[in-house]
């Protein structure tokens, strides 16, 4: 594992740290049990599934086989991964090019009446969903913009748009004033400033709040099930497709959730390669 | 440039005022880079927030659809003498503070593993995520059959195990759905908790620790005098969005429980008027009274613990 240089503390007693991670392991995969869980019962025939738990079982691919080629819905899984592939995408990137900007404002540059404008970006997260759906659907609809992936493109910008902004000034405002300083004594334009300084500094924070948007993003079932039930969905919409109130589907629903996941596994072991801190702060002063 | 204290507020004292037009583009400038985000905002929240307040103060006809006449403020008062909505206030701060509670210490305590862990940090830091990488939908149903009073894994293995409590319906009694919902809830959304606080720490230097390491601390002093301290502007910030979260809950109990055996939420008292009763008016009231709680927690929590967001940077801004 490329840990990098550790940011742990150095020199504590050996058995207290192999202790810990022993722990760290243990709880890891006590957390984990529900997951494995799944991915059992994907393996599973759905009679084996429904069953009271037993750990050995003939383990199937079928399930696989049965919820990747596309029959009774008309959104199949391919579909469903490219458009979920691509709002989540640009979504994310909006995200990022509109929020960096504004966080950088207001937690370094003066913005007048910084807590009212804080408080503006979270007023998206006071009503709730099943109220927010009928007027969205309906300017939707105006817009021409129903069973498209720009709608959904651009609810998801504006539903991750304030956590990004107030994760990322959280992390701007980590970042020595002195640093900004000399680089602006330096004769670094904003652009120096940004691209030297705030950026690298703040790169384990940009790259915790774009997976934050991925995930939020990918997982986001209540608008797309209503703006784009069929064309244009995404994966949660795939998912429940296997969701039947006739007979079982544990078994099948598993193996759709596990295939959904994957994605997400990977976006999250790239980004956690990237929040090992890239510039320690304390090897630059 | 001590003017570049984020509050106006402050910076007159501060920063004699020898370069004003150079403070004045600063000014421009930091408008310039955050309207973009605050024109997209308006649009998909103040929107539908008005919507829904015009919504509120109608009712509507169920037999003609579209005919409606103005009601004043009896959708308000109906939410309010309502048992069903009283009920779901109170089960959505139950609901809301145990499962922020036991987030921000799980949330916490996983960000310190992952943080402290020696080995297979990169593949523990992934799999952690995977939890709340799983559709709520999902999580539910899994839950659902994990909880299950016959066949569920709980109940088989408490009775095998010999231990009390291996017949509890655990979904169809009244305080046990409410544990069930916090459990799934807290399982799920801790990842998001522990995502945002690792990422705090990663800012943390490391010079701080060597310098309590000279001064003989502990490493639980280090963790309460030096890590708390310093991430308390990222446990912040998700714990209001945390909060927010919590306080809005629909999907969990509408797939686990029904909102029955007192787990009601705000959300979900108005998804039953609005979809299954449609009653529109009724709905939109209690909506818009959901957002009224909401909007006056989420002010308290930024005049009363956010004050400390700004106040925290500034004395630490070493």
């Amino acid at each position: 594992m490329s840990d990098g240089p550790s940011p742990r503390v150095v020199g504590e007693s050996r058995s207290v740290n192999g202790a810990f991670g022993l722990l760290a392991w243990v709880v890891g995969l006590a957390y984990f049990f529900p997951v494995f869980w799944m991915v059992l019962n994907s393996f599973k025939s759905e009679l084996d599934a429904n069953a009271s738990p037993k750990l050995f079982f003939h383990p199937t691919l079928d399930r696989y086989r049965d919820v990747t080629k596309s029959t009774t819905g008309l959104l199949s899984f391919g579909e469903a991964f490219t458009n979920s592939a691509v709002v989540v995408l640009v979504s994310t990137l909006i995200v990022l090019t509109l929020a960096i900007p504004a966080a950088y404002a207001l937690a370094i540059r003066p913005v007048a009446k910084w807590r009212d404008v804080l408080f503006f970006f979270i007023s998206t997260k006071f009503l709730p969903v099943v109220a927010s759906v009928l007027p969205i659907w309906i300017l939707a609809k105006n817009l021409n913009l129903l069973n498209t992936r720009m709608a959904l493109i651009i609810l998801y910008t504006g539903i991750n748009l304030p956590l990004a902004v107030w994760m990322l000034r959280s992390f701007f405002r980590e970042i020595p004033r002195e640093l900004i300083e000399a680089a602006e004594i330096d004769g670094a334009g904003l652009k120096g400033q940004l691209t030297s300084i705030i950026l690298p500094m703040a790169a384990p924070g940009i790259a915790a709040t774009a997976l934050l948007c991925v995930i939020f993003a990918w997982n986001e079932f209540f608008y797309a099930v209503q703006l784009n039930p069929v064309q244009g969905s995404t994966v949660p919409i795939w998912v429940t497709t296997n969701i039947s109130t006739r007979g079982d589907f544990l078994a099948k629903l598993s193996a759709a959730s596990v295939l959904a996941c994957i994605p997400v596994v990977l976006a999250g072991w790239i980004a956690q390669k990237r929040m090992i801190r890239g510039l320690a702060m304390g090897a630059i002063k | 440039m001590e003017a570049a204290t984020a509050d106006t507020k402050i910076a007159p004292t501060r920063a004699p005022r020898k370069r004003r037009t150079a403070e004045e583009d600063e000014r421009r400038l930091a408008r310039f880079m955050i309207s973009p985000s605050l024109i997209l905002i308006a649009i998909v929240a103040a929107y539908p927030i008005g919507y829904a307040v015009w919504l509120s103060f109608h009712e509507y006809s169920v037999r003609v659809p579209g005919l409606s006449r103005g009601a004043g403020f009896r959708n308000y008062t109906n939410a309010l003498n309502d048992s069903a909505f009283q009920s779901a206030i109170l089960n959505t701060f139950i609901f809301t503070a145990a499962s922020v509670f036991f987030e921000l210490i799980l949330g916490v305590a996983m960000a310190l593993i992952m943080h402290n862990a020696t080995r297979g940090k990169g593949v523990l830091r992934t799999i952690v995520l995977v939890p709340w990488a799983i559709l709520t939908v999902v999580t539910a149903i899994t839950w659902q059959t994990i909880f299950e009073p016959q066949l569920g894994f709980v109940n088989t293995a408490l009775r095998g195990l010999g231990l009390p409590g291996g017949n509890i319906v655990w979904l169809g009694d009244k305080p046990y759905a409410m544990i069930v919902l916090v459990i799934a809830d807290v399982w799920k959304t801790a990842p998001f908790m522990a995502l945002l606080v690792l990422a705090g720490m990663q800012v943390i230097p490391n010079d701080v620790y060597d310098a309590a390491k000279v001064d003989g601390a502990n490493a639980w002093q280090r963790f309460t005098k030096i890590t708390l301290p310093l991430l308390k502007p990222a446990i912040l910030v998700a714990l209001i969005f945390r909060t927010l979260d919590a306080l809005r809950i629909f999907d969990l109990p509408f797939v686990l429980t029904k909102g029955t055996n007192g787990t009601n939420t705000l959300s979900f008292e108005a998804y039953q008027q609005l979809r299954e009763n449609r009653l529109i008016g009724l709905g939109s009231a209690m909506s818009i009274l959901t957002f009224l709680i909401v909007m006056i927690v989420s002010f308290a929590y930024i005049r009363f613990v956010g004050g400390n967001i700004r106040g925290l940077a500034d004395e630490g801004g070493r």
